[in-house]
C-alpha cells in the first residue's frame, strides 16, 4: 500500500527529488573537475531555461489534459521567423506577431482536435510538418538574420546577476500559470479532462472550450519561445530539430507529469524544467561533446517514457501481488 | 468494410493529375525515371515503417537516424565485400529497432516518444563510433548499389522487390496476420493468445531491416554518410505510409499502399520542383496531405465507435 501511495505522490516527490539531485550535481561536480560555479554559470543555466521552460509549459499544459502536442516544435520555428520578419524596427511588435500568429494557429488546431475528437499525438505530427513548411515559405527557404541589434541586446542583458529579461519572462509566465491554475477551477478541470474525460464532461467541465484554450496557450507559448530565442541568436532557424521536444518531455516527466495525462502541477513542471536546464548547463561547464549530451538526454527520455508506460506498472504490481500471495501462503503453512 | 481513406486519396490523386497534366515535361520518360528513383530511397524505408504503423505503434521518429547509422556501418564494412557489409548493416538496423519494439511490445511504452529518444541516442552513438567527419566507403562495392540496369536505378528494383516480399509476408504468413490483429486491438490479440510482445518486436525488426537497407542505398548514393544525411527522411517516410492509406491507428493498410504513397509523394515533390517551387511549399503540401489523411482516418474510426 505504501508503494502505491508513493506512486500517487509522484507529482510531488519526483520534481523535488530530480531538482535537488541536479542542483547538487551542478554545485558539486564542476568543483571536482577543478571548474568553478559562478554567477555566470547560473545566468547561463537560466538562459537555457528561458526557451525550455516555455516549451515545457506549452507541452505540459496539454499533457495534464491527456494530450500530446508535437507541434510545439513547429510553433517555435514559426514564432522565430514571424518575430524576425515583424520585429525589425520594433522588437515588441515581432513578439506580438509571433504570439498572436502561433496562438491563432493553436486555436484552430485545438478547436479541430476538441470538436472532431482527434488523437492529438498523431495529428500534431502532421501539423508540425505543416508549420515547418509555413516557416520555410515565410522565410523564403533561407535562415533569416535579425537586424534589430537593440532588441537582441535587450533580451539578454544581465539583471540581478543571475537573470535576463528572457528568463524573467519565462519565470513570470510560470507564476501567472501557477496562480491561474490553483486559484480558479481551471486547474482541477484540466486534470479531470486528462484523467477521465467522460466523467469530467458529465460533471459539467466545458471540455471542448478548455482543450481549445490549452492548445491556444501551447501555440502562443511556443511561439513566444521561438521569438525570444531568435532575438537572442539574432537569426531565426528554420528547423529546431527534435531536440527541444526531447528536453521538454524530459522536463515534464521529471516534473511529475504523466504521459497518460491527469497528473502534475505547474510548480512541479517548473522544477522539472529547471532541473533539465541546469543539467544542460552542467554538461556545458564540463565541456562534454554533443554526442555525449545527446546520448544522456536520449537515454533519459527512454528511461522516463518506459517508467511511464501503462503496462509496466501492471506487470510490476502483478508481480508484487503474486509475491504477496506467495508470502501469505507460506505464512499460513507455518503457524 | 470501407477503406479508411478512400475519399481524400481520390481527391488528392485527382488534383495531382490535373496539376500534372498542365505542367510541362511532367509526362516524359526521363521525368518518370526521376520520380521512380527519388521514390526508391524513401520507399524502401517507408515499406519498413508500414509494419510499425500496422502493428499499432503509430510511427517511428527514429527512422532517419537509424538509416544514417546503417549507412555508416555499411560504408565502413565495405572492405569485407558488398554482401557482408549489407548484411551487417541490415542486422544492426534490425537489432536496434527490435530493442525499441520489445519495449513497446512488452509494456506498451509510448512508441512516438520512445523513438524520439532512441533517435537521439542513435545519433549520439553514431558520432561516438564514427566521429563527426563524414564516413567514406572502405571498398568499391557501393558502386553496385548505384548502378542503373536497363536505365533504372537498382534501388527501384529493390523497392519493388521489398514491396512484394513484405506484401506476401503481411497477407500470407502467420506473423503478418498477427501484426494486423495486434494493430487492430492489443487487448483482443492478447486475449486470443497472440504473443503481443514478440509480434511487435518482429514488426519493429522488419522495419529496422528496411531502414538499414534504405540507409545503405542512401550512403552509396552520397558516397559517404554523416549525421546530416538524414534530411527529411523520417517525415517523408511517414508521409509515404500515411498518404498511401495505412491507418495511423494500426491494423489496416499494406506495403503495396505504401509503395503507392511513396510514388505519390515523389511525384508531388517532382511536380512542385518542375513548377519552380522551393523546399517550403513542398514541406507544407506534404504536411497538409498527412494532416488531411490522419483526420479522415480518425473521423472514420470515431464514427465506427459511436
Amino acid at each position: 500500500m505504501s508503494a502505491r501511495n508513493a506512486w500517487r505522490r509522484a507529482d510531488v516527490l519526483l520534481p523535488l527529488a530530480s531538482f535537488a539531485l541536479v542542483l547538487l550535481a551542478f554545485l558539486v561536480v564542476p568543483g571536482m573537475r577543478g571548474e568553478e560555479v559562478t554567477d555566470a554559470s547560473l545566468f547561463n543555466g537560466l538562459q537555457g531555461f528561458a526557451p525550455l521552460g516555455l516549451i515545457a509549459l506549452a507541452l505540459g499544459l496539454t499533457l495534464i489534459a491527456g494530450e500530446f502536442d508535437v507541434s510545439v516544435l513547429g510553433m517555435q520555428a514559426l514564432g522565430g521567423v514571424l518575430a524576425v520578419r515583424a520585429g525589425g524596427s520594433a522588437g515588441l511588435l515581432g513578439v506580438l506577431a509571433a504570439v498572436a500568429g502561433c496562438g491563432l494557429l493553436g486555436l484552430v488546431q485545438g478547436v479541430a482536435i476538441a470538436r472532431l475528437q482527434l488523437q492529438s499525438l498523431s495529428v500534431t505530427i502532421g501539423t508540425y510538418v505543416v508549420l515547418l513548411g509555413l516557416t520555410n515559405v515565410i522565410a523564403g527557404d533561407d535562415t533569416l538574420s535579425f537586424g534589430n541589434v537593440g532588441a537582441s541586446v535587450w533580451v539578454d542583458q544581465q539583471l540581478l546577476s543571475w537573470f535576463s529579461p528572457r528568463s524573467l519572462i519565462t519565470i513570470g509566465i510560470f507564476l501567472a500559470a501557477l496562480v491561474l491554475l490553483s486559484a480558479t477551477r481551471i486547474g482541477p478541470e484540466i486534470k479531470a479532462i486528462g484523467s477521465n474525460r467522460r466523467a469530467g464532461r458529465g460533471s459539467g467541465v466545458p471540455v471542448e472550450r478548455r482543450l481549445a484554450a490549452l492548445f491556444t496557450c501551447s501555440g502562443a507559448l511556443a511561439g513566444l519561445a521561438g521569438a525570444l530565442l531568435s532575438y537572442s541568436n539574432a537569426s531565426a532557424s528554420l528547423d529546431p530539430g527534435l531536440g527541444p521536444l526531447i528536453l521538454a518531455t524530459a522536463a515534464a516527466v521529471l516534473g511529475g507529469l504523466s504521459l497518460s495525462g491527469g497528473r502534475g502541477t505547474i510548480w512541479g513542471l517548473l522544477l522539472g524544467a529547471l532541473a533539465v536546464a541546469l543539467l544542460q548547463q552542467l554538461f556545458a561547464i564540463l565541456a562534454l561533446p554533443t554526442s555525449t549530451t545527446q546520448i544522456v538526454f536520449g537515454a533519459l527520455l527512454l528511461v522516463v517514457v518506459t517508467i511511464d508506460a501503462p503496462e509496466l506498472r501492471t506487470t510490476l504490481s502483478g508481480a508484487a501481488v503474486r509475491r504477496r500471495t506467495e508470502r501469505q501462503r507460506v505464512e499460513e503453512r507455518t503457524p | 468494410m470501407r477503406r479508411p481513406t478512400t475519399i481524400p486519396l481520390v481527391l488528392a490523386l485527382a488534383a495531382l493529375i490535373v496539376l500534372a497534366a498542365t505542367t510541362d515535361r511532367f509526362f516524359t520518360w526521363d521525368n518518370v525515371k526521376a520520380i521512380l528513383s527519388s521514390a526508391s530511397l524513401v520507399g524502401i524505408v517507408a515499406l519498413g515503417l508500414t509494419f510499425v504503423t500496422l502493428a499499432g505503434s503509430m510511427v517511428s521518429l527514429a527512422v532517419g537516424p537509424s538509416a544514417v547509422l546503417a549507412a555508416m556501418v555499411f560504408l565502413s564494412a565495405l572492405n569485407a565485400g558488398l554482401l557482408p557489409a549489407l548484411l551487417l548493416a541490415i542486422a544492426a538496423g534490425a537489432a536496434i529497432a527490435a530493442l525499441q519494439g520489445a519495449l513497446v511490445g512488452l509494456w506498451n511504452v509510448n512508441p512516438v516518444i520512445l523513438t524520439i529518444g532512441a533517435g537521439f541516442l542513435i545519433v549520439g552513438f553514431a558520432e561516438k563510433a564514427y566521429g563527426e567527419a563524414t564516413v567514406r566507403p572502405e571498398g568499391g562495392g557501393f558502386a553496385t548499389l548505384n548502378s542503373v540496369p536497363l536505365g533504372i536505378p537498382v534501388a527501384v528494383y529493390v523497392m519493388i522487390g521489398v514491396a512484394l516480399a513484405f506484401q506476401y509476408l503481411l497477407t500470407r504468413t502467420v506473423l503478418g496476420r498477427q501484426i494486423l490483429l495486434v494493430g487492430e486491438s492489443r487487448e483482443a490479440a492478447r486475449a486470443a493468445g497472440i504473443p503481443v510482445a514478440r509480434v511487435v518486436t518482429a514488426a519493429f525488426a522488419l522495419a529496422g531491416a528496411a531502414y538499414a537497407l534504405g540507409g545503405a542505398f542512401l550512403g552509396s548514393f552520397n558516397m559517404g554518410a554523416s549525421t546530416y544525411l538524414e534530411g527529411t527522411l523520417t517525415f517523408d517516410a511517414i508521409a509515404a505510409v500515411l498518404i498511401g492509406g495505412t491507418s495511423i491507428a494500426g491494423g489496416h493498410g499494406s506495403p503495396l499502399r505504401t509503395l503507392g504513397g511513396a510514388l505519390a509523394v515523389a511525384a508531388i515533390t517532382d511536380l512542385l520542383l518542375l513548377r519552380g517551387l522551393g523546399t517550403g511549399p513542398q514541406i507544407l503540401l506534404k504536411g497538409l496531405l498527412v494532416v488531411t489523411v490522419v483526420i479522415a482516418t480518425q473521423r472514420r474510426l470515431n464514427g465506427a465507435q459511436a
